[in-house]
């Protein structure tokens, strides 16, 4: 039996906890071997193990049949592992011949041999599809997608046995990133393998012949790629039967529509996205990151330009189209950020001020001067609805606990009286304390409200939804 | 006990610039045999209105997370066209005077305008501000100083048995005004915001760039006012006054607990900065320190006051 390009053995790692526990691989010569699965699932680690940026703790690796044991991403290069990272790290001011031969620049006696660079850069240009440029071409006048292509010239070298690719379609549209799998299609061919990571099932399904699943740092399954179909890899991805991606109302006598997503596209959700929110309930959306969830929240709430159709704030009395966010604001919508840190809350300010600023013209007169008494008051009463711990209102929120810092900003749009509340993955990354608090709170008020809420994990989203929306890998 | 402990320690922004203060009264006050005279205070206090109005734009430029360096040069423009208009124009003094705050305004604005809705850095065009308006000051006036008299210098001149002059009770009024501005309306928490955290301020749907726009174009007309009380204060409209004033306000600033990172800072505390550099220059000079030695040492205080600043904001969580 021939011996396998890049075989991994009883991999171990572990951080605080442990991250990869026996994994075991083995890829073949000329192989696109798909690695998928969830958040935190080990995909990164066991990748960054392979690349030389990390040290395993055990396990046995082996490439063409000798050991492998790279100290650095140098090392694991020489040895012909190339690993194209999810982050460009194209050098945008120099050129694209520069960027490709970064490594090892040729040398002349005392500068650069630009005739060998260039031409070494060309033949590169040729396997990724690019011969069109000129190798003295400056990188950032490129688009993303050549970019990414120079990318994964600059991974590749004449000695390239094994190339990872993280998250190579991420920054891509569909068509950019066909003829990037097209080009690693031709190069599989000529007896590269290729280790694949991407969150779009999609694109993994019709590019690789093995899909490997990951969930939580173990191998669930390492199966050809013709055996399965979304639904599958979504299940042992996560372990839960997969619900269909049509809208499955659980419960519903549904009333008056407030929210109104009329065939919306923007840049980074190409395919149409129509749906309704409605006071009472709670609209679930689920997805795996990259799916789009995040970006669908932020279109809602106009915070990113729309390509197609409209979103539509509706009362009793009219129908109006949401601008921006301040307008949306204005029009009784709230939004929670994904990423508290740098978009939720405002670092260095006191709890109070955080938990104030958008409604901040509840407590101020119509020329905008501040009741103090009056903010202090609403203040104090949010904290003990939202039993937010703190020493003080006046204490800075850098110093709160992520759930305390949640809760605060849950209760910034409790205290506008948004009736519709975007909240995207509100109990993200807090302890369990502050996600009960969270969800009982938001149980309290949905009645009066519309709620869309984002969530990675379905189960959770079925607890507290009362029409669940579902797309695991993104319709769009 | 304790509690006096405590509240020291958690005023302690405050109290710093408030003991560097009186420490440096007193000292200066012992060390020389005239410094805590009637005349050395209101001979201090009447030079500051034009460097206190412009610090006072500065302070909430650099709280937005910007940074205003045309308003010298805005300054030396706005005590031209003052000049100019009177002089060479025949236009009523008020009037002329109105017309440099609106050259301010003018010059604030097109900041504004480019760095909120252009998206330019403000500190590359203030730079180019910071020429233009000095360029066009010279253009206007040949070079040469107008001499305006004494009318104009009624807004400088103390007021007979108070001691102050207008232009000071105005700056005070100012500091007062802007303090208020600052902490107790919607404006000001606005303002707080964009410079804490843009990005977040965005997603509480505060529409940022009609506030960028604002708070330069403010500066500008502050920059503006303070080229008007300059021209008071010499009786004079010199193309050069207000050469690295920038400098002075942001260093005043800066003492007074104001962060370039943005979101912190307050309108008083820029005061006592401008406080603090005044007496330091005032004291150094009447204890006999020469001008080079007075720059040495107004710079070293500067760098002290950022490194007692970040020390404090180090200290601050945990």
């Amino acid at each position: 039996m021939e011996t396998a390009r890049l075989s991994i053995e009883s991999l171990n790692k572990s951080f605080a906890s442990p991250v990869l526990r026996d994994v075991s691989l083995s890829i073949k010569h000329g192989e696109i071997h798909a690695i998928v699965g969830e958040n935190g699932a080990g995909k990164s680690t066991l990748v960054n193990i392979l690349a030389g940026l990390l040290p395993r703790d055990s396990g046995d690796i082996r490439l063409d049949g000798l050991a492998y044991a790279p100290t650095s991403p140098a090392d694991g290069f020489a040895a012909g592992v190339s690993f194209a990272a999810q982050e460009l790290s194209v050098v945008g001011t120099l050129s694209i011949a520069e960027n490709i031969c970064l490594r090892s620049l040729p040398r002349g006696t005392v500068c650069i041999d630009r005739g060998k660079l260039y031409e070494r850069a060309r033949k590169l240009l040729q396997v990724v599809g690019l011969e069109r440029l000129a190798p003295e071409t400056i990188a950032e006048s490129l688009s993303l997608a050549d970019q990414q292509l120079v990318e994964l010239a600059k991974a590749m070298s004449a000695e390239c046995r094994v190339l990872i690719l993280d998250e190579p379609t991420a920054a891509l549209t569909t068509a950019q990133a066909e003829r990037l799998h097209t080009i690693i299609t031709d190069l599989a061919a000529t007896g590269t393998s290729i280790i694949y990571i991407s969150h779009r099932l999609d694109d993994v399904l019709s590019v690789s012949d093995t899909i490997s699943v990951l969930r939580d740092g173990r191998v669930v399954a390492s199966v050809a790629a013709d055996a399965l179909a979304v639904a599958d890899i979504f299940e042992m991805m996560t372990g839960r039967v997969h619900q269909d991606t049509a809208a499955t109302v659980i419960s519903g006598h549904r009333q008056e529509p407030v929210l109104v997503a009329a065939a919306i596209t923007t840049r980074e959700l190409p395919k149409p996205i129509s749906f309704t929110c409605c006071t009472g309930e709670i609209t679930g959306i689920a997805g795996l990151a990259g799916a789009g969830r995040s970006d669908l929240l932020k279109a809602l709430f106009g915070l990113v330009p729309l390509t197609a159709g409209s979103v539509f704030r509706c009362t009793d009395t009219a129908k109006t189209n949401i601008a921006n966010a301040s307008h949306a604001v204005r029009m009784g919508v709230g939004y929670l950020p994904k990423d508290r840190k740098s978009s939720g809350i405002f670092s260095g300010q006191s709890v109070l001020a955080n938990m104030i600023l958008p409604g901040i013209g509840k407590v101020a007169s119509s020329m905008g001067l501040i009741d103090r008494s009056r903010e202090l008051h609403v203040g104090k009463t949010f904290a003990a609805q939202l039993a937010i711990r703190c020493s003080s209102l006046q204490q800075d929120i850098d110093q709160l606990s992520g759930g305390n810092q949640q809760k605060a900003l849950l209760a910034r749009w409790l205290h506008c009286d948004s009736d519709i509340l975007l909240l995207d993955d509100p109990t993200r990354g807090i302890d369990v304390g502050a996600k009960n608090a969270i969800y009982e709170r938001t149980n309290c008020v949905a009645a009066a409200r519309a709620l869309c809420w984002s969530r990675a994990k379905l189960k959770n989203s079925c607890r507290c939804a009362a029409e669940f929306w579902s797309c695991p890998t993104a319709p769009w | 006990m304790m509690n006096i402990l405590r509240f020291v320690r958690r005023h302690t922004e405050e109290n710093f610039i408030v003991a560097s203060l009186v420490l440096l009264i007193l000292y200066f006050g012992f060390a020389t045999e005239h410094f805590f005279s009637l005349v050395t205070l209101t001979t201090i206090l009447n030079q500051l209105p034009a460097l206190t109005v412009v610090t006072v734009g500065m302070t909430f430029v650099l709280i937005v997370a910007g940074i205003d360096l045309s308003v010298g040069s805005v300054l030396g423009l706005s005590a031209a066209v003052v000049g100019v208009a009177t002089v060479g124009l025949g236009v009523p003094l008020p009037l002329a005077c109105l017309i440099g705050l609106g050259a301010g305004l003018l010059c604030g604005s097109v900041n504004g305008l480019l760095v909120a809705y252009f998206s330019l850095p403000s500190f590359i065009v203030t730079l180019g501000m910071l020429e233009m308006a000095r360029g066009l000051a010279y253009v206007s006036t040949d070079s040469q100083t107008v001499y305006i008299g004494a009318d104009i210098q009624a807004l400088a001149m103390p007021i007979p048995g108070l001691g102050v002059s207008i232009a000071l009770i105005f700056s005070v009024a100012l500091v007062i005004g802007g303090q208020f501005l600052l902490t107790r309306t919607v404006f000001g928490r606005y303002i707080v915001a964009i410079g804490t955290n843009e990005q977040a301020a965005r997603m509480s749907g505060i529409n940022v760039r009609p506030y960028r726009m604002l708070v330069l174009a403010v500066s500008g007309a502050l920059a503006g006012l303070g080229g008007v009380f300059n021209a008071a204060y010499l009786g004079s409209a010199d193309p050069n006054a207000g050469i690295g004033l920038e400098l002075s306000a942001i260093a005043a600033a800066v003492i007074g607990g104001t962060s370039l990172m943005g979101g912190r800072g307050t309108i008083i505390g820029a005061f006592a900065g401008v406080l603090i550099i005044a007496i330091l220059q005032n004291g150094l000079a009447q204890i006999g320190v020469a001008e080079p030695t007075k720059r040495l040492m107004t710079g070293a205080v500067i760098i002290v006051a950022v490194l007692i600043d970040q020390w404090r904001a180090k200290r601050k969580p945990g």
